[in-house]
C-alpha cells in the first residue's frame, strides 16, 4: 500500500536481488527437469544415449547426487553387455583398429568408452577432488576396465591412474581421499605385472615429507609399506638395525626442525611400537626384538626427547611423549634407572600449564601413572 | 578518426608503463572518454620488453648523459658482445626470440597487485609462473678458489633438508622464522620492541642462538638487501624477511614469488591497455604531450607532438611524458636523484641448477634469486634476478640475469662471474650480449606538489627489485580523484559476457 502518494520501493532502477533470484529460480527449474527426466528415464529403462548424456549434465551440477553415478553405471553395463553380445559382422576398419591394439572390437568400444568416462571425470575430480563418489567411479571404470579388457591394455589405464593421483596428490598432498586411491592403484599394477612397487613407493612417501613435512598420510604410508620393504629386500638383523636407526633419525631431524608438528610425534610413536611385541598393528622392524633391544631404544629416545626440551620448553607434544616413554620404559624395566617419579611429576605439571582444557585427561593420566 | 585535432576528453594518459596502464585498467569500465598516449612506438615505456634489435635501438636512443631536468630516466646505455665465431661460439638467437625486461621486478604471493588482476578480470590473460630457489653465492674465496653456490633455506622444509644445519641450528632457525612470521602482532610486541633496534647478526647470536656467521648471508638473501650486516637493524630487515615467508606456499609449495611471463611488467601493463581499449579508451603510440595550459571550465587544452590541439578535465602521467612545465614544481622540497646501475645479460647456458622444482610433482620455476657476495672491502652485495628461458624472455638453452645496484658496472660484472663460475658447468658459460645501463630518479616524490588542479603526476617506478605495494595505491589515489567513486570498488569488474547476458534479460 502506497502511503499518502510515496511509492514503498524507491527510484526506478529495478531492484539487482530482484534479477539474481528470478535468475536462480530459472536454473532451479531447469535443474529440476533434468533429474526428473533422468529418473523417469531410467525407471523406464530408456537406456539410450540420450539418457548418458543428460545422466552427464546432472552430474556436472551436482556430482554429490550418488544415485545418478549408480544409473551411469547400469547404463554403461548395458552398453558393455550389448558390445559383448553383439551379432552384426562389424567394419573392416574397425576390426583393423582393433587388431592394432590386440583387442577385439567389441573390446576396443569398450576400451574407448571407459576412457572417454574417465576423462569425463578428469574435470570434475579437479572441482571437487574431495567428493567420494567421483573416486568411486573412477575405481569403478578400471575395475570393470580389467575384467573386460586384455591385461597388457588394463595396466595401462591403471599406469596413467598412478600418473593422475600423483597430480591430484602435488595440488592437494593431504587429501586422503588421494592416498587410499594410490594405495588401490598401486596393489593393482603389483598384481597385473607381478612385480613389487614398494621401494617406489617408499622413495615416494620420503618426496612428499620433503616437500611437506606436516604430511599425516605420507608418513602413514610410509609405516604401512616399512614390514613389506624389509622383507623384500631380505634385510637380515643388521641392516634391520641400521634402517631402524636410519628412521629415528630421520623423524629425529624432523622434530628439531618442528616439535609443533603433530603428525611428527605419531611416527614417532609409530616407531617406539614397533618394539612392542604385545602390539599387533606394529610389526617389529628389529630381528630380534629382545628386551634388551627395547630398552636400549627407551633410554635412547627419553634422552633424545629430554633434549628437544631445551629452546621449547611450551610444546606441549614433548612432555606427552615424555610421560608416555616413562611409562613404557617402567614396564619394562622396573627398576628406574633412567626415570624418576618426580621427573614425571614436574612433566604432568607442565602439562597441566600447556593445555588446561584438556585437565580431565591429565587428571586421568596421573591416575594411570599412579601419582 | 584521421586526427585528433579539437577531439574532447574526460582523461588523456600520458605513457603507457606501469601505473598509467594500470590506472586505464582500472578507468576502463567508468564510461568516461579516455585517450592513452605513448611518444614510444611501442607498448611499456619505462617497463616495456625489448626483442636484441630493440634494446640496441634503445641503448642508442640512452647512451648518453641524461637531458638536464629530466625528473626519472635512462642514461649511460651500452650493449656489449663478444666477437662472434669466437671459441666458446654460443650463437644468439634471432632478435624476436627476446623478449627482455627494463622492469624484471619481483612480484611476492601476497603483493596487492594480484587480488587486483583477479578482480578486474585481467588474470587469466596473463602467465604467471613461479620464483622457486633463492641462492647465496661466496664470491670471496681464497686466490683462484672456486666460489660456492648454497641454496638459501626459505621455508620449513627446506630447514628439514639443509644437511649443513646441525639440530640445534634447525631449532634456532625455525625459532627466528616463527617470530618473523609474527613479528608485528600483539604476542610479539614485548619481544619486538626489545630488539628492533639491534644489528640483525647481534640479535640472532644473542636472542635466537644462531651463529650469526653462517645463518646471516641467507637471511639477507630474503630480504634483499645491499649491504652488508654490520648496519642492518632488526626493525629494517624483519619485516622484508617476513614477506617472503607470508608469501611462501600461497600459490603452491616452497616458493614465495611469481613473475610475468614473456618479459616481466611489460606484459602487465599490455594486459592492462588492451582492457581499457576493449572499454573504449583510444590508442595512440608514437605521440606525446608537448604542453598543456589551463582553459576556460577547469578544462585543460593539450597540444600534442604534432601539433594537434585536444581538450581533456584531466590529465596525467609520469614525470617525464608530462610536459616540463606541469608538476611536480620544481620549486618543491629539494629532491636529490638516486642513480641506480642495471644490467641485463643473456648467458650461453640454461643454469638448469638454478631452477629445481620446488616440491614435488610441482611446477618448474622459471625464476631465481640470486645474492652475490663481491667479497670487496665495502662488503658489496649484488642481487641477480635470472629468469630461464620458460619465461619467454630467451630461447631455451640460454637464461637471463637481471642486476639492479647502488654499486658499480664492475661489481655487477664480478658478480655475474662468480654466478657462472660457482655453479661448475662444463663448458663454463659466458655472456654473449650484454645491456648496462643508468636509471635516474629523483627522489622524494611528493604527491601534494605533484597535482596541480586536474593534472596528476604519477610516481615512477622505483627501481627497488621488488614491486612494492605502494605501487598499486598510488593508481587508486589517482583514480580516487578522477571518479570520486567509493574506494571498494576500485578494480572491481564484472566479467565482460556475465554483463551482456543481464543485459538481455531486461530487453
Amino acid at each position: 500500500m502506497a502511503s499518502h502518494g510515496i511509492p514503498r520501493v524507491s527510484g526506478g532502477t529495478p531492484d539487482k536481488s530482484e534479477q539474481a533470484r528470478e535468475k536462480e529460480q530459472k536454473q532451479i527449474e531447469q535443474y529440476k527437469a533434468l533429474e526428473k527426466s533422468v529418473v523417469e528415464r531410467v525407471r523406464s529403462k530408456d537406456y539410450s544415449n540420450d539418457t548418458f548424456q543428460a545422466t552427464s549434465q546432472l552430474l556436472t551440477q551436482n556430482p554429490e547426487y550418488y544415485t545418478i553415478w549408480n544409473y551411469r553405471r547400469l547404463l554403461l553395463q548395458d552398453v558393455f553387455a550389448k558390445e559383448q553380445d553383439r551379432k552384426e559382422q562389424p567394419e573392416t576398419k574397425d576390426i583393423e583398429a582393433a587388431e592394432k591394439e590386440g583387442l577385439t572390437p567389441p573390446q576396443r568400444e569398450i576400451s574407448l568408452l571407459i576412457k572417454e568416462d574417465l576423462q569425463f571425470l578428469v574435470p570434475l575430480l579437479k572441482q571437487y577432488p574431495k567428493c567420494y563418489w567421483i573416486w568411486n567411479h573412477r575405481s569403478w571404470l578400471l575395475g570393470t576396465a580389467t575384467r573386460l579388457l586384455p591385461p597388457r591394455n588394463s595396466s595401462e589405464l591403471w599406469q596413467s591412474e598412478l600418473g593422475l593421483v600423483s597430480k591430484m596428490l602435488s595440488l592437494d598432498s593431504r587429501n586422503f581421499h588421494g592416498w587410499g586411491y594410490r594405495r588401490e592403484v598401486v596393489a593393482e599394477i603389483e598384481r597385473l605385472s607381478a612385480s613389487s612397487m614398494v621401494e617406489k613407493e617408499f622413495g615416494y612417501t620420503t618426496k612428499m615429507i620433503q616437500t611437506n613435512l606436516s604430511n599425516f598420510s605420507a608418513w602413514h604410508y610410509r609405516s604401512q609399506l616399512i614390514p613389506r620393504l624389509l622383507s623384500e629386500r631380505q634385510a637380515d638383523s643388521e641392516a634391520r638395525r641400521a634402517f631402524s636407526d636410519a628412521e629415528f633419525e630421520l623423524i629425529t631431524k624432523a622434530l628439531y626442525t618442528d616439535p609443533y608438528d603433530q603428525s611428527l610425534w605419531f611416527y614417532h610413536g609409530y616407531l617406539m611400537s614397533t618394539l612392542n611385541p604385545a602390539n599387533a598393528q606394529a610389526p617389529p622392524i628389529l630381528d630380534p626384538c629382545t628386551n634388551a633391544e627395547r630398552l636400549h631404544y627407551l633410554e635412547q629416545e627419553i634422552e633424545n626427547v629430554k633434549d628437544m626440551l631445551d629452546g621449547a620448553e611450551d610444546c606441549k607434544y614433548i612432555y606427552q611423549s615424555l610421560l608416555e616413554l616413562s611409562e613404557r620404559y617402567l614396564e619394562v624395566e622396573a627398576g628406574n634407572k633412567v626415570v624418576i617419579s618426580q621427573e614425571m611429576m614436574a612433566w604432568l605439571i607442565e602439562l597441566r600449564k600447556i593445555d588446561p582444557l584438556r585437565v580431565g585427561r591429565w587428571r586421568d593420566l596421573e591416575v594411570k601413572l599412579k601419582f | 578518426m584521421d586526427t585528433l585535432d579539437k577531439t574532447e576528453w574526460d582523461v588523456i594518459i600520458a605513457g603507457t608503463g606501469l601505473l598509467q596502464s594500470l590506472l586505464a585498467l582500472s578507468l576502463s569500465r567508468s564510461g568516461k572518454q579516455i585517450l592513452h598516449l605513448d611518444h614510444n612506438t611501442y607498448y611499456g615505456g619505462h617497463e616495456a620488453a625489448l626483442s636484441l634489435s630493440e634494446a640496441e635501438e634503445w641503448a642508442e636512443k640512452h647512451a648518453g648523459d641524461p637531458p638536464a631536468g629530466a625528473r626519472s630516466c635512462f642514461a649511460q646505455a651500452s650493449v656489449t658482445k663478444t666477437a662472434e665465431g669466437d671459441a666458446n661460439g654460443s650463437k644468439l638467437g634471432f632478435s624476436r626470440a627476446y623478449s627482455l625486461a627494463l622492469a624484471p621486478q619481483l612480484i611476492y604471493a601476497r603483493s596487492n597487485l594480484l587480488p587486483a588482476l583477479v578482480s578486474s578480470r585481467t588474470h587469466n590473460q596473463l602467465d604467471f609462473q613461479a620464483v622457486g630457489s633463492w641462492f647465496v653465492v661466496n664470491g670471496a674465496t681464497e686466490e683462484g678458489g672456486q666460489p660456492r653456490i648454497l641454496r638459501v633455506p626459505s621455508g620449513r622444509e627446506d630447514v628439514f633438508g639443509d644437511d649443513s644445519l646441525d639440530l640445534r641450528a634447525k631449532r634456532s632457525l625455525m625459532k627466528f622464522m616463527r617470530f618473523v612470521a609474527s613479528y608485528d602482532e600483539e604476542s610479539e610486541e614485548a619481544r619486538w620492541a626489545e630488539i628492533k633496534n639491534m644489528a640483525l647478526g647481534h640479535a640472532l647470536r644473542s636472542k635466537f642462538g644462531l651463529n650469526s656467521d653462517a645463518a646471516i648471508t641467507p637471511l639477507l638473501a630474503l630480504a634483499l638487501v645491499e649491504g652488508n650486516s654490520a648496519d642492518l637493524t632488526v626493525e629494517f630487515t624483519v619485516p622484508r624477511i617476513a614477506r617472503h615467508f607470508r608469501s611462501i606456499g600461497m600459490f603452491g609449495p616452497g616458493f614465495s614469488a611469481v613473475l610475468p611471463k614473456w618479459g616481466g611488467l611489460a606484459e602487465i601493463a599490455q594486459v592492462a591497455c588492451r582492457a581499457c581499449a576493449v572499454g573504449g579508451g583510444v590508442y595512440v603510440l608514437g605521440k606525446g604531450i608537448r604542453t598543456a595550459t589551463a582553459s576556460a571550465d577547469a578544462k585543460y587544452e593539450v597540444e600534442l607532438s604534432d601539433g594537434e590541439v585536444v581538450t581533456t578535465t584531466w590529465l596525467t602521467g609520469c614525470p617525464d611524458d608530462l610536459p616540463s612545465a606541469a608538476p611536480p614544481s620544481t620549486t618543491s622540497s629539494p629532491s636529490k636523484t638516486q642513480i641506480v646501475n642495471r644490467a641485463i645479460y643473456i648467458i650461453s647456458s640454461s643454469l638448469d641448477s638454478l631452477f629445481p622444482p620446488t616440491s614435488e610433482g610441482g611446477p618448474v620455476p622459471a625464476g631465481a634469486v640470486v645474492r652475490v657476495d663481491t667479497g670487496t672491502a665495502g662488503g658489496e652485495a649484488v642481487n641477480v634476478l635470472a629468469h630461464s628461458s620458460d619465461s619467454g624472455e630467451c630461447p631455451s638453452g640460454q637464461c637471463v640475469l637481471y642486476t639492479s645496484s647502488m654499486g658499480s658496472k664492475e661489481s655487477q660484472d664480478n658478480a655475474i662471474q662468480y654466478l657462472i663460475r660457482s655453479v661448475n658447468e662444463q663448458p663454463e658459460p659466458h655472456v654473449p650480449w650484454k645491456l648496462q645501463y643508468q636509471q635516474y630518479i629523483s627522489y622524494p616524490f611528493d604527491a601534494e606538489a605533484a597535482t596541480t588542479s586536474n593534472i596528476i603526476c604519477l610516481p615512477p617506478l622505483s627501481a627497488d627489485i621488488v614491486l612494492g605495494d605502494e605501487v598499486l595505491d598510488a593508481v587508486q589515489h589517482v583514480w580516487q580523484q578522477t571518479t570520486g567513486v567509493p574506494a571498494d570498488s576500485f578494480m572491481k569488474f564484472v566479467a565482460r559476457g556475465e554483463e551482456s547476458v543481464e543485459e538481455q534479460d531486461t530487453m
